[in-house]
């Protein structure tokens, strides 16, 4: 277990660290999110329709980008770098491989959401002070989803024809029951409602990521190997 | 007078009916057809 | 006899069953009292969609046993339950709409059925597309049996989400086009439907499975299988 921590720290290490020696794909990242935003802003009116109610599906469109911008962004490190080739040459497990891809994918998109919420409260004057944590908390559990199963689909694609095209067709089903889960449960929680209310969902979120994480990490070496 | 039919009740949409029957029938015949000229020419 | 004669005349039984039930449903059926004669695309429309569901969850079983077993037969059966799923969701969607417009008023609604199955359109147009994708036919089997796989994993998530988020919209204030408590002369037809679908499925797949078939003794033969 802890063997397979290490190689998969060291993956995700290599990764990372390659991206923030450019930046150029995180600062785009944001910049993106911060337009999406923008964007929301000018597509609805005000006075007819209270931000409170529109913020959860505002919050978790710019999000569902920003993840799959995360992934495509992976996908281009693969093939500019062909790191793939040599991580399959190496003694390591494939699903260390998947796990630190995953931790890579999962560092890039939080510290866009990171970057995305305070500008998303900033822009539509949405409290969020009293459920921060619970807010957050659902926001990780989202988002693991949507990234493991993308990382596994990442995979995938990179060896067919218009590979980022297919990645965002095959990916959005699976994207649909979390974000279902991750936009009731912030409505919820921006409405004020008790916490006990969201407990449908939010055991949703926690199944689908229970369900999809080990599916993906123990599926990830078909698409990888020879 | 007290006996007003029961017919005017029920609603008087056999039109979709006809057309989803329809529809579907053609996806059917449409698809089968499909199978069965691109299994004569390989 | 040939594999695909067997299917075509499977075919011709299936539809000549299906005939049949049109005659029994549309002249001798019951007309449903609330609904009129609308209700009676019930009959078409829930037996396709549970073939649209159960064939992709053999896309999944299919895909499962690939993996392990590597043989070209399950995939070439995967193939083909996918593109006949496809072609029940599109009978689905569109008599589903049909179905919706007299008795709700409108078109499309979010109904758990109809959105449960665009999901699962969405779901094989994407499978499809990605064995389109790749050109080597042993790399194709194993993509497309993970994301099979990955398919039919989803479609309890897709259930659940679909449960909970309808169960806390108005449901359609007029009624519901789903089935009546159902005396027993409805009952009948509709399993005469069911079983007219089933042979249905399994003439289609018998005639798509051996065209696969025929395709790969002409050219690019799958390995393992001459």
């Amino acid at each position: 277990m802890g063997e397979l921590l290490a190689q998969a720290w060291t993956v995700a290490r290599k990764d990372l660290v390659l991206e923030f020696r450019t930046r150029t794909a995180l600062v785009s990242a944001i910049v993106f999110t911060a337009l999406v935003l923008t964007v929301f802003n000018f597509g609805r009116d005000p006075t007819a329709v209270p931000t409170i109610d529109l913020a959860p599906t505002i919050l978790w469109v710019t999000f569902t980008f920003a993840a799959m911008l995360a992934l495509n962004r992976a996908f281009q490190l693969e093939l500019e770098n062909q790191a793939l080739e040599g991580l399959l040459v190496s003694p390591l497990s494939r699903t260390s491989l998947y796990w630190g891809k995953l931790i890579a994918n999962l560092v890039f998109v939080a510290v866009v959401e990171a970057v995305g919420l305070p500008l998303f409260v900033l822009f539509f004057d949405v409290p969020v002070g009293h459920v921060l944590v619970p807010l957050i908390g659902v926001i990780a559990l989202a988002t693991l989803g949507f990234v493991a199963v993308g990382t596994l689909f990442s995979a995938l694609v990179i060896r067919t024809r218009f590979a980022e095209l297919l990645l965002v067709v095959i990916l959005l089903p699976f994207l649909v029951p979390p974000l279902i889960g991750a936009v009731q449960v912030t409505a919820r929680l921006l409405g004020g409602r008790p916490l006990s209310e969201s407990v449908g969902y939010l055991k949703l979120l926690a199944a689908y990521d229970i369900v999809f994480v080990s599916l993906a990490s123990f599926l990830f070496r078909f698409t990888v190997d020879e | 007078m007290g006996l007003a039919p029961a017919m005017s009740d029920v609603p008087q949409n056999a039109g979709y009916m006809v057309a989803a029957y329809v529809v579907t029938a053609v996806i059917l015949v449409v698809y089968a057809v499909s199978l069965y000229r691109r299994t004569n020419t390989p | 006899m040939s594999l695909t004669q067997k299917g075509r005349w499977i075919t011709v039984v299936a539809l000549v069953c299906l005939a049949a039930v049109y005659v029994r449903a549309l002249a001798f059926t019951p007309v449903e009292r609330l609904q009129g004669p609308a209700q009676k695309i019930f009959y078409l429309h829930v037996p396709a969609a549970i073939w649209t569901e159960t064939a992709m969850i053999l896309v999944g079983l299919a895909g499962i046993f690939y993996l392990f077993l590597k043989d070209p037969r399950l995939d070439r059966f995967a193939e083909a339950s996918a593109e006949v799923g496809t072609v029940f969701a599109t009978i689905v969607l569109t008599t589903g709409p049909i179905w919706g417009k007299p008795i709700w008023g409108t078109w499309w609604t979010w109904d758990a059925r109809l959105t449960s199955t665009l999901l699962l359109f969405f779901l094989y147009v994407g499978y499809l597309l990605v064995r389109g994708a790749v050109r080597d036919p042993v790399l194709r089997a194993r993509y497309a049996a993970v994301l099979g796989i990955c398919g039919m994993c989803l479609v309890p998530f897709i259930h659940m989400s679909v449960f909970l988020f309808r169960t806390l919209h108005p449901q359609p204030i007029i009624l519901k086009p789903s089935a009546p408590s159902l005396p027993s002369s409805m009952l009948v037809t509709w399993l005469f439907s069911l079983a007219a679908f089933t042979l249905l499925y399994v003439g289609f797949v018998t005639q798509r499975y051996a065209l696969s078939l025929v395709r790969d003794a002409h050219g690019g033969a799958r390995p393992g299988h001459v």
